[in-house]
């Protein structure tokens, strides 16, 4: 695989979709070449700080409350 | 002349304790997704009443339905189509017009390549507050928006986002490519102003 080829493939591989045989020849390409390395841990840092940002954030502490009261009428 | 049918009767009233049943099923396999559900709806209207709004009519309308709910699937994808159609249909009228995009005249753009001497690790994330990264996500035009939002914050795969959206897997990969590379240069661009980095003179 080469670097080109790599880096198509750079979300699907972050995200898991990729399958086991291809991914292992990313992962063969990412040892052996660092600058697609290094890219992919650029990557794979910003998907992890995009997910750590949002998630924080939860229903308000009343909504199940109001939407059970509401299921009691139905 | 064909004589008028019988009203058909009512179906009988089900019973309180097979309404008990309902109730608790529910409770146990659509309500653990009500964080998923709001963080999604926010994302959506852009506004904490109308997303507050929508999860609850969201809630009522699955829980109408709940007998069509085929038990052991993906609820949490079932909940979010019904979520959505809701969205489309009363709300996104009322909140922010549909925009459409030239998917194609997106330039990608890789931060990681402008940032390869200066920061290649990606350190100046670590300065940037929640709010302006969820900014920057209500920022993006809403077929990314919807999409990065199922990926990145809700962690659903790519098969179970096409469904969500009605789209092919196809159509998820590219957005999502072209989302977060938007994402990447509203980031980068904020912390150029905030002088978090110095970036390139573009």
């Amino acid at each position: 695989m080469n670097c080109r080829e790599c880096k198509e493939h750079l979300y699907e591989y972050l995200d898991r979709e990729l399958t086991p045989a291809v991914e292992q020849e990313i992962r063969q390409h990412l040892t052996d070449c660092p600058p697609c390395g290094e890219q992919f841990d650029f990557e794979k840092l910003f998907l992890g700080f995009l997910r750590a940002r949002c998630r924080a954030q939860g229903a308000p502490a009343d909504l199940k409350r109001r939407i059970l009261d509401e299921l009691l009428d139905e | 002349m064909t004589p008028p049918t019988p009203p058909t009767p009512p179906p009988p009233a089900p019973s309180p304790a097979a309404e008990a049943d309902k109730r608790a099923s529910f409770e146990r396999e659509a309500l653990v997704h009500l964080d998923s559900l709001y963080r999604v709806a926010l994302r959506l209207t852009g506004n904490p009443a109308e997303a507050d709004d929508l999860v609850q009519e969201t809630m009522l309308k699955a829980y109408r339905a709940w007998h069509q709910f085929e038990r052991g699937t993906n609820a949490k994808g079932w909940l979010l189509t019904i979520l959505r159609h809701a969205f489309i249909n009363e709300y996104r009228r009322r909140t922010r017009h549909p925009e459409t995009v030239d998917i194609d005249a997106i330039e990608p753009f890789s931060v990681f390549e402008e940032l390869q001497d200066e920061d290649p690790q990606g350190t100046f994330f670590d300065r940037i507050v929640d709010d302006e990264v969820l900014r920057a996500i209500d920022n993006l035009p809403e077929q990314f928006r919807e999409t990065v939002v199922l990926s990145d914050v809700e962690g659903m795969s790519y098969e179970d986002i096409a469904r969500v959206l009605e789209v092919p897997v196809g159509t998820v990969k590219s957005r999502l490519f072209r989302a977060r590379r938007l994402l990447q240069q509203k980031l980068y661009d904020y912390a150029v102003g905030m002088g978090y980095i110095k970036g390139s003179a573009k």
